[in-house]
């Protein structure tokens, strides 16, 4: 009976999806494959900076390395970063709440899954400062300086801009832009949220705990 | 302490995000399209971030 509910629901989703002008589906299959480009190239922008950082990484003999005037640095601080992250990844979930509340047309539902999910971005915003300012390298210090402000501050106005997004659409959608079948700036910008959280896995993994 | 405390929040947080993240992804398991494929995709590398967090919190990553 819950499984029969689930699928029709599932069914009445697609189905909304699908009630569209041809002109608006076939823009939109096209808006969502350049989205999805976008994203690509976006992985191909931080992979370029995270294998500049495992080069860097592998020249030295020791990680965290030893600096010109002989100090040892210290390895991050992976609890509070763990944290962080979870702060980050909630945010991911909350946003497919939002999302899922969206296309099965409950508005109530999808304005408290975005408020959550903009504040879990600000907070994350506001973790990553607080690690910034105790965090015991500088962005010229070091190999390992350079490399972590550089890569995390890259993700960090990623998911700056993202929270501005959120913010847009967020209103956009109150405002009468999107419909129970029209609502491709949403599928967008929970995709990009996504792949913040997704970029921060690899971060988190290079940084703290390799 | 401190750090104790912290990853013991992490942990539960790291759970709770993972379980959830998992079961949206086995309940969108058969939905189509692209950005269904790419959202499911994205979804299954956050359940993996989670458990990253998870050995992080315990010990097994991230140098104890």
């Amino acid at each position: 009976m819950a499984v029969s509910a689930f699928n029709s629901s599932h069914e009445a989703v697609a189905a909304r999806y699908e009630a569209v002008d041809e002109v608006y589906r076939e823009t939109r299959d096209m808006r969502l494959l350049g989205f999805v480009l976008f994203l690509v190239s976006d992985v191909v922008l931080f992979s370029a900076f995270i294998f500049a950082y495992l080069y860097l990484r592998n020249s030295v003999p020791n990680w965290p390395p030893i600096t010109n005037t002989g100090k040892q640095l210290p390895r991050f601080d992976v609890a509070f970063a763990a944290i962080n992250s979870c702060v980050l990844f909630g945010s991911g979930a909350t946003m497919h709440f939002a999302m899922e509340s969206w296309k099965h047309l409950n508005r109530s539902a999808f304005n408290l899954w975005m408020i959550a999910t903009i504040v879990l971005g600000i907070a994350f915003l506001c973790g990553q400062g607080y690690e910034y300012q105790h965090v015991a390298i500088t962005w010229s210090g070091s190999t390992m300086g350079a490399t972590f402000f550089t890569l995390t501050g890259m993700h960090g106005f990623h998911v700056f801009v993202g929270v501005i997004y959120l913010i847009v659409l967020f209103l956009q959608a109150n405002n009468g832009v999107y419909t129970g079948s029209k609502y491709f700036g949403l599928t967008a910008g929970t995709l990009y949220w996504h792949f913040v959280d997704v970029i921060w896995v690899a971060l988190f993994y290079l940084f703290y705990l390799m | 302490m401190a750090a104790t405390l912290e990853k013991s929040i992490a942990f539960i947080f790291a759970i709770i995000v993972g379980g959830t993240t998992t079961f949206q992804l086995v309940k969108d398991w058969s939905s189509r399209g692209l950005d269904n494929q790419v959202t499911k995709l994205l979804l299954g590398l956050m359940a993996f971030g989670c458990i990253l967090v998870i050995l992080a919190a315990v010990g097994v990553l991230g140098g104890g």
